[in-house]
């Protein structure tokens, strides 16, 4: 990721926008933004050469407030835009983002191929486990059993656990955080930024209007902290911390290197061009008259 | 034919997998484009991925042609029953030369019965004369070749030398079998020859001329869009538009840029339009299944105003249909697929060349008016194979324009302007951030679901259309001025349309045709221009429900009285012949039965 090597001039402030966030006092995304600034200052992202894109939700809207170029395209997509802005111009910094419902359900088929094809950008989804911006139906993360606007006699489908999804399927980083540790959430978000190939971070960020006071209280409790000597690069390891009942683990569950999709384009590149000049339309033609 | 001399041909070669008869077609298109002859090469397969009957047609011509040839002069069938499986689209002339396989399982007789009386007759032992040449395996297309060549006047020489050109990379004793084969099979003629059953009336008569190049359809869109200056490409497999990806997957690199396969046609659009927003001029292209997926974000490039460039290469539908098939069934979802009011522009190429120039067009309309572009194509421009001198190949290019810095204080993405194109800033400029939105939005791009702000900026957005139909007006016309017939069509109709009209106007007949290239926003002055001594109306449709001609009456009146919709399924190719039928149809008293086509 390119980023400014002057002092740190750009403060946490001069990412946000003058437009106000849509969301519910007391949602989680709004820790999740605050995180995303100070993550961005941290990087030193210069705002013009970054491009922050979402699909739809009420986590969706974020890049309207986020002072980078933006896009908030349509439910499920974000991860394709992302793709054809990454790949076209590898010198930005991309960033999608969005909710569980736009990433893991609409959008699953996309997320399971960026991940991977380990396209060189983070990944960064506010999990509230419901559909919050449809006012309050069941999500592929809600949990077993519980009761939302659309399962009324209870959610009968066991639910996913993205980060084992994201490990499985190819991605290079994964971490799991929660909207209300701010300091760990910035840590993560950097280190997600920083990561050269798919990062995935999935955030726990609690939805008051449809899943209750509780939900906050809940996570919390089951907040824990991945030890020190978790083997991160360890898959199988990674993978012991997902699908965790009584506890929630956060921090980075996996991370490895791989050549990106970048590395990758830019090698076939100069392999095609040999040192040659960009071809040209006659250069072109001319491979149509019969070969002999 | 009538008189000592051909001036073109039109032979069929029907097999089934393993008899190489698309080889032979390639091998004679080769050597037509070698020789500058005009050749227009189509293919037809059964829907086996490997195997099963395939048939190839070549039209050999001294003078420019058109359209694939309809009727089929000289028949090779390798096998009675494949040839049976295109019964319908293969249409032999009233004294065709049918060569079958002397060792067919199927009689003489019984093949005589199925054909019309004045076919002529050839028992060619094709599978003994190959095994005699080669000893064994294949090769049975290479020995007929050189027969085919040598009794109807095709360059024999050129031949041989395309097909040592061929089989020398598989080693020198392919090579040299090979030739022997062929050099058999032109041995063999000259007994069939003397036998009388053909003359010089069956011979092509032809003279060397400058090279040309030999294109396809999807060859000449992608190169179209390799021109313009597209940058990056992301497609999913779907025939029959795949050649497309092929092509760029192989060239994109040698430009710089990207293709990328995705995994589904939704990730597609999806990457083009992040690509075009991050300033890269970008392109998808598909068939009717990718276009119904891709009709979601087609919405969202209209309405975030994203320049997109989508090709259709349509086949048979609805659903999987006839995906190896042609049709123009597709109009309406070019022209009203997606939902709420989403200004897009439909153009259409009519041949392969066209679909060079229509692929920039593409590019241009989409990059200077922010606004996405649907190119349809269909399967019978796409797959068939043109000899074309390379001298076409150039077309003017317009990028995208930038707004200077000094216009980015206070900036506004989506600045409501009298043309309706907003400066557009791409990133890596600084100061000139956005945050856009498949939302409806304030020109600065901030979500609003006001009634004013989205009623000003529909409108805004509807207005690109109008510098649109002024500067873009291309149409096709054919024919005189003062023609009192005149026939509407679009797209691939053009070919046969084309030669329909020449045909007629040979006969004194007063009959013009009318092809937009803009099939949105329409080139409406130039139809009004066109109609002015038309009596007689005739719409050419390769629809079912006659799409083409219900678009029209949105904004065309026709009489019932002289007017006559010609419009059928896809599925086959559109012939000269059947519209030369339907022009002798309306020459007569026609009246339009409206609950014909208003089902």
């Amino acid at each position: 990721m390119s980023c400014s090597t002057e002092e740190k001039t750009l403060q946490p402030g001069d990412y946000k926008t003058d437009l106000k966030p849509v969301w519910c006092p007391g949602c989680g995304d709004f820790g999740v933004l605050t995180a995303l600034y100070r993550a961005m200052a941290e990087k030193q992202l210069e705002p013009w050469n970054s491009v922050v894109i979402s699909g739809i939700g009420c986590s969706s809207r974020l890049p309207g407030y986020v002072s980078t170029y933006g896009f908030n395209s349509v439910h499920g997509r974000a991860l394709t835009l992302a793709l054809g802005t990454k790949l076209s111009r590898p010198e930005l910094n991309v960033i999608a983002v969005g909710g569980d419902g736009d990433g893991f359900a609409i959008g699953g088929n996309h997320f399971m191929h960026a991940a991977r094809r380990n396209l060189d950008i983070a990944y960064i989804v506010m999990d509230n486990e419901i559909y919050g911006l449809t006012k309050g139906q069941v999500a592929p993360t809600t949990p077993t059993g519980d009761k939302t606007k659309s399962t009324y006699w209870g959610n009968p489908e066991p639910s996913l656990d993205p980060c084992e999804l994201a490990v499985c399927v190819g991605a290079t980083w994964v971490g799991r955080g929660f909207s209300g540790d701010m300091k760990s959430l910035v840590d993560l978000m950097t280190r997600a930024i920083t990561h050269r190939g798919f990062s995935f971070l999935n955030v726990m960020s609690p939805c008051v209007t449809w899943r209750g006071d509780d939900q906050f209280k809940v996570l919390k409790a089951k907040l824990a902290k991945i030890p020190e000597t978790h083997d991160r690069t360890s898959r199988a390891a990674a993978l012991a911390y997902t699908r965790e009942v009584d506890v929630m683990t956060t921090g980075v569950l996996y991370e490895i290197e791989q050549p990106t999709l970048v590395d990758r384009m830019t090698e076939i590149k100069e392999r095609a061009r040999k040192g040659r000049p960009e071809a040209t339309t006659a250069e072109v033609i001319q491979g149509f008259y019969s070969p002999f | 034919m009538a008189g000592q001399s051909r001036k073109e041909l039109t032979i069929a070669m029907v097999g089934s997998g393993g008899d190489g008869v698309v080889t032979m077609g390639d091998l004679m298109a080769q050597a037509a484009a070698r020789e500058g002859l005009h050749l227009i090469k189509t293919e037809a397969y059964g829907p086996q991925i490997r195997g099963g009957e395939s048939s190839c047609t070549v039209r050999w011509s001294t003078i420019p042609i058109h359209a694939q040839g309809d009727t089929i002069d000289v028949m090779v069938a390798f096998g009675w029953g494949d040839l049976e499986r295109f019964r319908g689209e293969l249409v032999p002339s009233s004294n065709a030369i049918v060569l079958c396989e002397e060792a067919d399982p199927v009689s003489l007789d019984e093949m005589k019965n199925a054909m019309p009386e004045g076919t002529r007759w050839i028992s060619v032992p094709f599978a003994r004369l190959a095994k005699e040449a080669l000893g064994s395996g294949p090769g049975k297309n290479v020995v007929t070749l050189g027969l085919v060549s040598e009794l109807f006047g095709l360059p024999v020489a050129t031949l041989r030398r395309a097909i040592d050109h061929r089989f020398a990379r598989k080693g020198e004793d392919v090579r040299e079998s090979n030739l022997r084969a062929f050099d058999s099979g032109v041995a063999a003629a000259q007994s069939i020859e003397s036998a009388g059953s053909i003359g010089p009336a069956d011979r092509l008569v032809w003279s060397p001329g400058k090279p040309k190049i030999l294109l396809s359809g999807n060859e000449a869109t992608a190169i179209g869009a390799l021109h313009a200056g597209c940058r990056f490409f992301a497609g999913y497999p779907i025939t029959p538009s795949s050649e497309i990806l092929h092509f760029l997957a192989e060239w994109l690199p040698r430009y710089g840029g990207t293709a990328v396969q995705t995994e589904d046609e939704l990730a597609a659009i999806g990457a083009v339009i992040g690509a075009s927003f991050a300033g890269v001029k970008s392109m998808t292209a598909t068939s009717g299944p990718g276009l119904s997926l891709m009709t979601e974000m087609l919405g969202l490039a209209s309405m975030t105003e994203v320049p997109t460039v989508i090709v259709n290469v349509q086949r048979g539908g609805p659903s999987t249909g006839l995906p190896t098939k042609s049709e123009q069934s597709d109009l309406w979802q070019a022209l009203y697929g997606t939902h709420g009011d989403a200004p897009r522009v439909v153009l259409a190429c009519s041949d392969v060349e066209d679909s060079f120039h229509t692929t920039v067009e593409a590019f241009n309309i989409s990059e200077e008016f922010q606004i996405p572009v649907i190119v349809l194509s269909d399967q019978s421009i796409s797959g068939r194979r043109e000899t074309l001198s390379a001298d076409g190949f150039d077309h003017e290019v317009i990028d995208r324009f930038l707004p200077p810095e000094d216009e980015l204080e206070m900036y506004e993405r989506y600045k409501d302007t009298v043309s309706g194109v907003s400066p557009m800033s791409i990133p890596g400029m600084k100061g000139g951030t956005y945050q856009t939105n498949g939302l409806e939005h304030d020109e600065a791009g901030r979500p609003s679901s006001m009634f004013l702000t989205h009623e000003k900026m529909n409108a805004k957005r509807y207005r690109k259309l109008w510098p649109i139909r002024d500067r873009y007006r291309h149409v096709h016309r054919i024919g005189p001025e003062d023609a009192e017939i005149g026939i509407l069509c679009w797209g691939s109709s053009k070919g046969p349309v084309e030669e329909a009209v020449e045909r007629a106007i040979g006969r004194g007949e007063k009959v013009a045709a009318f092809v937009p290239r803009v099939l949105y926003p329409f080139p409406k002055k130039e139809l009004e221009t066109f109609l002015a001594h038309i009596r007689k109306f005739l719409v050419i449709d390769l629809s079912y429900s006659a799409q083409f001609y219900k678009y029209l009456r949105t904004f065309l009146t026709l009489p019932e009285e002289g007017t006559h919709v010609f419009k059928r399924s896809g599925g086959k190719n559109l012939t000269v012949v059947e519209i030369e039928e339907e022009i002798a149809k309306i020459m007569k008293h026609h009246r339009l039965e409206t609950s014909e086509v208003l089902a």
